[in-house]
């Protein structure tokens, strides 16, 4: 009995306080603007239907909840993760034994590796071999218009030097836009007649770079099925539709288009970019694509079109404008005119020209152009000065593709191979010729291939002319192709030079395929 | 003391500070010519006469010095004696302004400390950006109710969809636009102690700049030349221009499509000989090196482990190899570990099958943070999960460690305890491309296996001679032992000949052989005694603007040794006003500012790049100006003790002793 009073006495303090906290916390409450409204939902909502107060409650905490879960989680929450105890994992670590990083080279990756022709002093289109000090005649570098070692763009370079030094320390974005970059992406837009150009500076990542600051999930892409590995990989990262045409065959392109559309209309789906990309040239055949057809069918069905003119640009047309010029189609109908400014002018680098819009949203949405460091500028003036001299040497041009004939019409009449791509082309692939052409059904033995075609070069490697398989990486590429030999072709050389070179490559089948057989 | 006496001999030297000044006098009236080549024939007696150098320690244009950035505000004294250009590399004679860029083993690795704004800072800074979506959208409506013309470029026209969305470029189009003057200014120019702007001026809110054609030298304390080799002059210039004249510009091709020079093995084997690894390869373009190489290092069934805050090359690299990734938060080692633990313990989805292999991505120094990886707990981690490691060491590479060697040598790891290295030139050899470093049969997959080996354009010859130099010059080079100096290459033309000898230490000097017997290096620069000395400046310039910032009471992240030092803004508007009140003093400063998408959305900063050509007095203009804009803006929200400026420059050596 006397216990009560003493507990209720204790407890006394502590209730008043309770009281006077809730009668507190409530008129605060009501203070509130809006509050009241709050109190008549929930009273009319609980005397309607008390089941209905515990689901919003439920959900109030759910709602809590799911904001305050870590977005990082991972999958731990998901149906697949086991739950293991720390002793568990540990020995699981212990367990695993990863592959090393690299599966090591095998014969015919170390073969390829140890036969890479090394040059020595002045790159050019007589280079001497730094294993035995040779001189030999190059077909294989990129020096279309003979830019390379040219004395004038020399001096253009050191006199930059002399006035930027060498990097430029930092990306475009951040001081790195130099007054000189500036120069070359205006006399590339002016050389081609586009409204604007903007620079990259590696050639390979320009597109692969072009291609996702347009091209976005939900868009459609519709490219040749033999475009080169940096468009396959801009298609790769730009996650956008893709569908797929014959090579080089405009009229499975309109088929495509058409399908295409009929598929929207079906689906009434909303309109979306769409874009066609192609090669000017094909790096891997030397095939050249119809441009005035191509752009009909592009303004046919509205289509923005990508056009890869690396090997292209700077080796065709009458002062090596590209397609654009051969053709005599305005640069403008082209949306992105990508182009190699290492391949074609001899310095380093890539571009792409379009309206000002196009090149404007690329400085922020170019991957590889707002983080990478800009190009330095004496490649740049170079690339500015090499301009210059293909718009004021025609006679550059009309001597590479004297060349080109010259070497295409020895290697048509040579046994054992097919020479392939278009007859302007400045890169010249050809490949064996099936000997048993549509007989079999086996697939073709491309590695033996490759091992003829090698052995092919090494034998014109070692009678003095730098030749080249058209490489590539084979499963990583979309498409495997077959195995070619290129020649890369260069208004450097005399024509002399230039027969003496392609006979040798003829003498060099005609013997390796002798040993063959 | 030696080195420098050294240098005083054998360098057409000023010996006074009269000399410096008819210098000034005299090169401004003299012609540009180019055929002198200074460096290639060093004087032999201490003359003092005025001879080719002072061309090339002082500018040929007449800027006038009410600036101090283009000559020194004190005069050398006839005891000193500078081979730069002061606007390019400043002069700072004083020894105790050098530090050594080292780890102390006795202190544990500092992570990445963040130091909390306070409350009213966060809610402003939303509620600017809240502002500037809510104006955005709404110009953006009535815009395309009332001047359609200005919004075609972002409605469908024509049977075509816009090129880009309204809705992916409104962060372009209505925030960035506001600051679009202090992004991508064009510039001229070294890019280095100073730099040249072009004077730029909008009347149509950023929509166009007008350019009237003038210049203004800016101290620079933006660009990526920690170790100051961005010059036009100087030993390694002039071995560039014998390159070009001996080499050309190009390389006219692909590493295996004939565009292999033996200027690529040299730079290869002495990039390897640098870091400490087997072999080395060279790719033109330092973001292609992640993004061409990682995919020929991971795919199907391996998994990429990668910190939230790596590059965008690394990201788009692991994109394209189609591998799995998993981040885990920046520098955080107990959530590395956590999420080893679960992926090993786990295996692959669905299948639970183990992972091929797991590959850890990191970065040396963090870009936007200034933050150093762990590497030392790293490196125990690898030892107990198995993984392989990449480190990027594309910001650290030769601005840290005592021999600047990269973060191995600042933490004293041994290089090849990490599987690969990869590493760019534009940063602290003022060149361009990159490099990955590894072991032998490594690199041999990765030349054939990775995408640039065939498809890219191989690296320009004047590139590579930059880099040749440059590091060269930071390793020292050992004089010719025998008359005997060829290189040691293979007799195969392999592309992966040029192997150092096996007696080589690392870190040590470069032999005279591994660089090509054209390259005639100063003294100076081949007994590595001025690299030594632009290593110690890098790492007393960064302590001391860290230090004094952070004594101003401004909140900085990243750790005291990095280069890079972000000061934390927060507000968008601050942000812009900060970059554009610092190019408008007296003193012009540029500076970068970086924002949302670089950073989180509220961590708006200013990123300072400190490098060796900066004096102390640079490092105190730059603190003096962020103490009077630090008051005027409010940024100064530190927790730490303050100090007056005064005192933080007087006091100077002693701070950077004791951070």
């Amino acid at each position: 009995m006397s216990d009560t009073p003493t507990l209720s006495s204790t407890l006394d303090p502590l209730l008043t306080f309770l009281a006077y906290s809730l009668s507190r916390l409530e008129s605060t409450f009501y203070k509130l603007p809006g509050s009241a409204v709050v109190t008549r939902y929930v009273k009319s909502s609980h005397q309607n239907d008390p089941g209905r107060t515990i689901l919003e409650l439920i959900l109030v905490i759910f709602a809590i909840r799911t904001l305050l879960q870590s977005r990082t989680r991972g999958d731990k929450q998901g149906k697949h993760f086991i739950q293991f105890s720390e002793k568990e994992i540990d020995e699981l670590v212990d367990e695993w034994t990863p592959e090393s990083l690299v599966q090591p080279l095998n014969d015919w990756e170390q073969r390829d590796l140890s036969s890479v022709p090394v040059t020595t002093g002045p790159i050019g289109p007589k280079p001497k071999l730094l294993s035995n000090g040779k001189p030999v005649i190059n077909l294989a570098s990129f020096n279309f218009a003979g830019l390379a070692g040219n004395e004038q763009i020399k001096e253009k370079a050191i006199e930059t030097l002399r006035k930027y030094g060498l990097g430029s320390c930092g990306p475009p974005g951040f001081y790195g836009t130099v007054d000189v970059h500036l120069d070359l992406e205006r006399n590339i837009a002016e050389f081609l007649g586009t409204e604007a150009s903007i620079l990259y500076s590696q050639g390979f990542s320009t597109i692969s770079s072009v291609i996702p600051a347009f091209c976005k999930r939900g868009d459609v892409i519709v490219a040749d099925r033999s475009v080169n590995f940096a468009i396959q990989k801009g298609i790769q990262i730009s996650r956008s539709t893709i569908r797929w045409y014959d090579h080089n065959d405009l009229k499975s392109l309109e088929d495509v288009l058409i399908s295409i559309e009929k598929e929207r209309k079906k689906r009434k789906g909303p309109l979306t970019r769409r874009f066609i990309i192609t090669e000017g040239i094909f790096e891997r055949d030397g095939e050249m694509v119809d441009l005035p057809k191509l752009i009909e069918l592009k303004l046919k069905y509205k289509y923005r079109l990508i056009l890869d003119e690396s090997v292209s640009f700077g080796a065709v047309g009458r002062t090596g404008r590209g397609l654009t010029e051969l053709y005599n189609v305005p640069a403008k109908q082209i949306d992105m005119l990508v182009g190699s400014v290492a391949n074609g002018l001899c310095s380093a680098g890539g571009f792409c020209a379009g309206s000002s819009i196009v090149t404007e949203h690329q400085r922020i949405n170019g991957t590889s152009f707002v983080f990478s460091a800009s190009m330095p500028p004496l490649l740049a003036t170079s690339a500015s000065e090499a301009i210059s001299h293909l718009r004021n040497t025609p006679s550059i041009l009309a001597a590479l593709h004297e060349n080109i004939d010259t070497i295409r019409s020895v290697l048509d009449r040579t046994e054992g191979i097919t020479v392939l791509g278009h007859r302007a082309s400045p890169i010249i692939h050809f490949c064996l010729r099936n000997t048993q052409q549509h007989l079999t059904v086996a697939p073709p033995d491309h590695e033996a291939e490759e091992r003829v075609l090698q052995d092919i070069v090494d034998d014109g490697l070692a009678n003095g002319v730098l030749i080249t398989r058209g490489k590539h990486l084979r499963g990583q590429e979309m498409t495997d192709s077959r195995p070619t030999i290129r020649i890369a072709t260069t208004a450097a050389l005399s024509r002399k030079d230039v027969e003496k070179a392609v006979g040798i490559v003829k003498a060099s089948i005609a013997r390796v395929l002798a040993k063959r057989r | 003391m030696f080195n420098k006496k050294k240098s005083l001999g054998q360098l057409p030297s000023m010996a006074t500070a009269t000399s410096y000044l008819s210098a000034v006098h005299q090169a401004d009236s003299r012609a540009r010519g180019h055929d002198i080549s200074p460096a290639s024939t060093p004087a032999l007696s201490t003359s003092s006469s005025i001879t080719s150098s002072s061309e090339d320690t002082v500018l040929h244009e007449s800027d006038d010095n009410n600036t101090g950035l283009t000559y020194p505000r004190t005069p050398p004294t006839s005891e000193q004696v500078f081979t730069t250009v002061h606007s390019e590399f400043g002069h700072c004679a004083d020894e105790s302004y050098r530090c050594v860029s080292q780890h102390n083993p006795d202190k544990p690795v500092t992570e990445h400390e963040i130091e909390e704004p306070p409350y009213y800072i966060l809610i402003t800074t939303y509620i600017s950006y809240l502002m500037l979506i809510v104006f955005g959208h709404l110009r953006d409506f009535f815009g395309k109710c009332f001047a359609k013309q200005y919004f075609t470029h972002l409605m469908p026209y024509d049977g075509y969809a816009p090129l880009n969305s309204d809705f992916d470029s409104f962060y372009t189009r209505r925030l960035k636009r506001r600051m679009d003057d202090c992004f991508s200014h064009p510039v001229t120019g070294v890019a280095g102690r100073t730099i040249l702007v072009y004077d730029r001026h909008s009347e149509d809110c950023n929509y166009t700049q007008i350019y009237p054609g003038t210049k203004t030298r800016a101290l620079n304390i933006s660009s990526y030349n920690y170790l100051g080799f961005a010059q036009a002059r100087g030993g390694c210039a002039d071995a560039v221009e014998e390159s070009i004249k001996r080499y050309g510009v190009s390389a006219c091709g692909s590493r295996l499509e004939g565009g292999s020079n033996e200027l690529h093995l040299t730079a290869e084997a002495l990039v390897a000989r640098f870091v400490g690894m087997e072999d080395s390869l060279i790719s033109s373009m330092g973001f292609a090196t992640n993004s061409t190489f990682i995919p020929a290092l991971v795919g199907k069934g391996s998994l990429v482990i990668s910190d939230e805050f790596n590059h965008a090359s690394i990201r788009v690299g692991v994109r394209t190899s189609g591998t799995q990734v998993r981040m885990f938060k920046h520098n955080d080692m107990q959530s590395l570990e956590s999420l080893l633990r679960e992926v090993i313990s786990q295996g692959q989805p669905k299948t639970h099958r183990p992972w091929k292999k797991i590959l850890l991505i990191v970065e040396g120094l963090y870009s936007m943070e200034g933050s150093l990886v762990n590497l030392p707990h790293i490196i125990e981690l690898k030892k107990k999960y198995k993984f392989h490691l990449f480190v990027d060491e594309a910001h650290s590479i030769g601005a840290l460690g005592p021999l600047g060697r990269g973060v191995c040598d600042y933490f004293d790891i041994p290089p090849r305890s990490v599987d690969v290295l990869m590493g760019t030139f534009t940063k602290s050899f003022g060149a361009a491309g990159g490099y990955i470093a590894g072991p032998k049969h490594l690199i041999d997959a990765l030349r054939i296996r990775g995408h640039s080996g065939i498809y890219a354009e191989a690296m320009p010859p004047p590139v590579l001679t930059q880099i040749i130099s440059s590091m060269a010059s930071i390793m020292g080079v050992t004089p010719p032992v025998s008359s005997k100096a060829a290189l040691t290459l293979s007799p195969s033309s392999s592309i992966s000949t040029l192997r150092c000898p096996e007696d080589d230490v690392h870190p040590g000097m470069a032999p005279a052989s591994a660089i090509p017997s054209w390259i005639s290096l100063p003294p100076a620069l081949s007994d590595g005694s001025e690299a030594r000395m632009r290593i110690r400046r890098l790492a007393f310039n960064s302590r001391y603007l860290h230090a004094g910032l952070k004594k101003l009471g401004f909140i900085t992240y990243g750790h005291p040794f990095s280069p890079i030092v972000p000061l934390l803004i927060y507000n968008p508007g601050k942000m812009a006003t900060f970059a554009r009140m610092m190019r408008t003093r007296q003193t012009p400063i540029v500076v970068v500012v970086v924002a949302y998408p670089a950073t989180p959305l509220v961590t708006s900063r200013v990123r300072f790049c400190v490098s060796a050509a900066h004096t102390k007095d640079d490092i105190d203009t730059i603190l003096q100006a962020c103490d009077e804009l630090g008051d005027i803006l409010d940024l100064k929200h530190g927790h730490s003790e303050r100090w007056p400026l005064e005192q933080i420059m007087r006091q100077s050596v002693e701070l950077v002793n004791n951070i």
